[in-house]
């Protein structure tokens, strides 16, 4: 059965072998009905009709042997039902009650088969009707006594009985379908709660269980669902701890290092210009590893699940704005909608800055700098979005772009570049957390440089 | 400005102990160490320091206790250093008595504009008002007494020039973002928590019913102000 239909899901399966099956028994069962019914109808028929013809051919024959000028006054004296041909043959003489059934209407065969003195009956078709004849031979008159009784009342008879049991067939083999689609729903109901578990796991929430089964069958099932889910959670956690704890340990040489380092720069006037190249290059450095434990703290702080957010009333406008005049592209045209220049949404202020930022920075660094920060309206959000002037990202970029260490497969041919790749996949975590969602598109005006837009519910969470 | 004010520099790795008094000291503060929660206590009861700077993980009587401790005895500024912006140990150390906070790693050019900022004195608004009166509250900014019904009421440093500051104009609404710029010389991106839990310990001082307060009331969605 799977080989015949591989795309078929066990409910399917499970429906269409229940009707398959519920079609079988009732076919079988009506066959066997029709086939009884028939037989004893047929047999009941045949018998009379022979019983009635013995007896009128046992009076014709008394009465032809006292008078035989006038068989056909004989034949019409007979008490016959409708549907009941009497036909008579005297010295090769056919005489007919009915003109429409006359000797020749007879199949040989049986015909003669009673002239040669045997009794007879036979079924055949005759003018398009079912027919019964018998025959008894009158030696003693020579001759014979025929009678063609009708079956057609019987067909049609068998014909509705047959459409009753079809209807009934196709009624069970219906009812089979549906038990077996509720049988296979009943038995798969279990499987829903383990499929919206995994769901539940596998966007992100890590905590989620299935509840425990009280059915034999089911319990194992669920018991190694939630094993497998605890051992998930431990294991993510594990690893979240673990960056979570490197980049802890790393700030205490950091500090150590951000205050020596200012030692040596306020002796920066007194060092020679080898000293001094070398002591730049160790602030930036410094710097930059701050950024890169930064980022990680805050991004495995995402992984174990404890991030919360602290949320307050932001004046959105002004965030921007302020975010703009800190950054690197401090004199980049804010364009802000002017029904927006007042609006307010719960946020986390230190995290929607670091956000914003984020996007300049990223336009700083791989778009030739921000050339537009706007804030629009879309229905029920707001939309932050920062366009840059650089060689835009490729379509197949757009998603991988905010995974984490990936800077996309333009940036890594800039190697002057000193971002950690992080900056972007933070981004998209804190839009997450916020409700809200993040992209990259092409310029609204058509130039070449990428859009990076931030999608907000104006009533955020 | 700074020759001569003393630095107490509470903080368990040597390492990192020395190179921020080697930093502090090219700033020209000078500055005293302790490797311990009991050291800390001990030195400043010798010879109080006028800044305290506290690391919060402290093997043995950790940060907030000394914070505790050193507040109930001084009203001298202390900053505090966490590992985090976003954890409860911010709120928690502003509690126990902290004036402000830096996270590990901070520039230790950043923590002498901070200590600057905590060391300025209450500004006085002008000629006339040199004595304010809010119901029962009384304020004389130039000699940086508080009373309440008559009776000196002990607020710190930061405290002191939050109310003077609020004071300054009675009755308008001030956003926490002015206030950190005003009282602790942060811009837009200071910690809104400093301001909250500040007017969170005046209310405590000031208040006869700080959960209902009179005087240092919040003006929802906007921040707050100082009213009779």
């Amino acid at each position: 059965m799977r080989r015949f239909l591989p795309r078929l899901g066990l409910r399917a399966r499970i429906t269409i072998a229940f009707a398959v099956g519920a079609l079988f028994m009732s076919a079988v069962l009506a066959g066997a009905t029709i086939g009884l019914t028939r037989r004893n109808l047929l047999d009941q028929r045949e018998s009379a009709a022979t019983a009635q013809t013995y007896a009128n051919a046992q009076n014709v024959r008394n009465q032809l042997e006292s008078d035989v000028t006038d068989p056909l006054g004989v034949v019409s004296s007979l008490v016959t039902p409708t549907g009941s041909n009497p036909v008579l043959l005297l010295e090769g003489t056919w005489y007919p009650l009915n003109a429409e059934f006359s000797g020749d209407s007879l199949p040989p065969d049986l015909s003669e088969l009673v002239q040669s003195g045997q009794p007879a009956r036979m079924r055949f078709r005759y003018n398009d009707e079912t027919e019964l004849a018998v025959g008894v031979p009158l030696e003693s008159v020579n001759g014979a006594y025929f009678e063609i009784v009708s079956l057609d009342e019987l067909e049609s008879t068998l014909e509705s009985i047959s459409i009753s049991l079809l209807a009934a067939a196709l009624i069970t083999t219906l009812a089979g379908a549906a038990l077996g689609w509720w049988a296979a729903r009943r038995v798969l109901r279990p499987l829903v709660g383990i499929r919206e578990a995994a769901h539940s796991l596998a966007t992100g929430r890590l905590d989620t269980r299935v509840e425990a089964s009280a059915d034999a069958d089911l319990a194992p099932l669920a018991d190694s669902f939630n094993d497998m889910a605890a051992a998930l959670e431990e294991r993510i956690q594990r690893d979240a701890r673990f960056a979570s704890n490197v980049s802890h340990e790393l700030r205490s040489p950091l500090m150590t290092l951000s205050a020596s380092i200012e030692v040596l720069e306020n002796q920066r006037d007194d060092m020679s210009d080898r000293a001094k190249a070398a002591l730049d290059l160790m602030v930036a450095d410094i710097d930059r590893f701050r950024q890169l434990v930064e980022d990680l703290l805050e991004i495995s702080r995402f992984d174990a699940g404890v991030m919360h957010l602290d949320l307050e009333e932001v004046h959105l406008a002004e965030l921007i704005m302020q975010a703009v005049s800190t950054s690197t592209d401090a004199d980049v045209p804010v364009d802000i909608d002017a029904d927006l220049a007042g609006v307010v949404v719960k946020a986390d202020k230190r995290r929607l800055v670091r956000v914003i930022a984020n996007l300049l920075d990223n336009a700083a660094k791989y778009g030739d700098g921000a050339t537009r920060v706007q804030l629009r309206k879309d229905g029920d959000n707001v939309l932050i979005a920062v366009e840059d002037n650089g060689p835009g990202v490729p379509d197949e970029d757009r998603e991988s772009i905010f995974y984490r260490f990936n800077r996309g497969s333009l940036a890594g041919r800039r190697l002057d570049v000193d971002g950690v790749g992080l900056g972007l996949a933070l981004v998209a975590e804190h839009v997450r957390l916020h409700g809200g969602s993040v992209w990259v598109e092409d310029r609204a005006d058509g130039g070449k440089g990428s859009r990076f837009v931030i999608e907000l519910p104006a009533e955020a969470p | 400005m700074a020759v001569g004010t003393r630095i107490l520099s509470v903080e368990d790795d040597e390492r990192i102990r020395t190179a921020v008094k080697l930093a502090l000291e090219d700033e020209g503060w000078s500055v005293e160490e302790a490797d311990t929660g009991e050291e800390a206590l001990n030195s400043f009861q010798r010879q109080p320091a006028d800044v305290v700077l506290i690391d919060i993980m402290l093997p043995g009587i950790d940060g907030f206790d000394v914070c505790r401790a050193i507040r109930r005895a001084s009203d001298v500024p202390i900053v505090m250093v966490t590992a985090r912006a976003d954890t409860h140990d911010v709120v928690a150390g502003l509690e126990a008595g902290a004036d402000d906070y830096l996270t590990k790693p901070f520039a230790p050019k950043e923590l002498s504009a901070r200590i600057r900022a905590l060391l300025r004195r209450a500004r006085a608004t002008d000629a006339t008002a040199t004595h304010l009166r809010f119901g029962e509250l009384e304020i004389i900014p130039d000699e940086g007494v508080v009373r309440r019904g008559g009776e000196e009421i002990h607020l710190t440093k930061t405290e002191f020039r939050l109310l003077v500051e609020l004071a300054s104009s009675p009755g308008r609404v001030f956003s926490r973002e002015v206030l950190l710029e005003r009282v602790w010389g942060y811009g837009y991106f200071g910690d809104g928590r400093l301001v909250d839990v500040h007017v969170r310990r005046l209310r405590t001082k000031v208040e006869a019913d700080p959960a209902n307060p009179r005087h240092v009331v919040t003006v929802r969605g906007l921040g707050y102000k100082l009213q009779a």
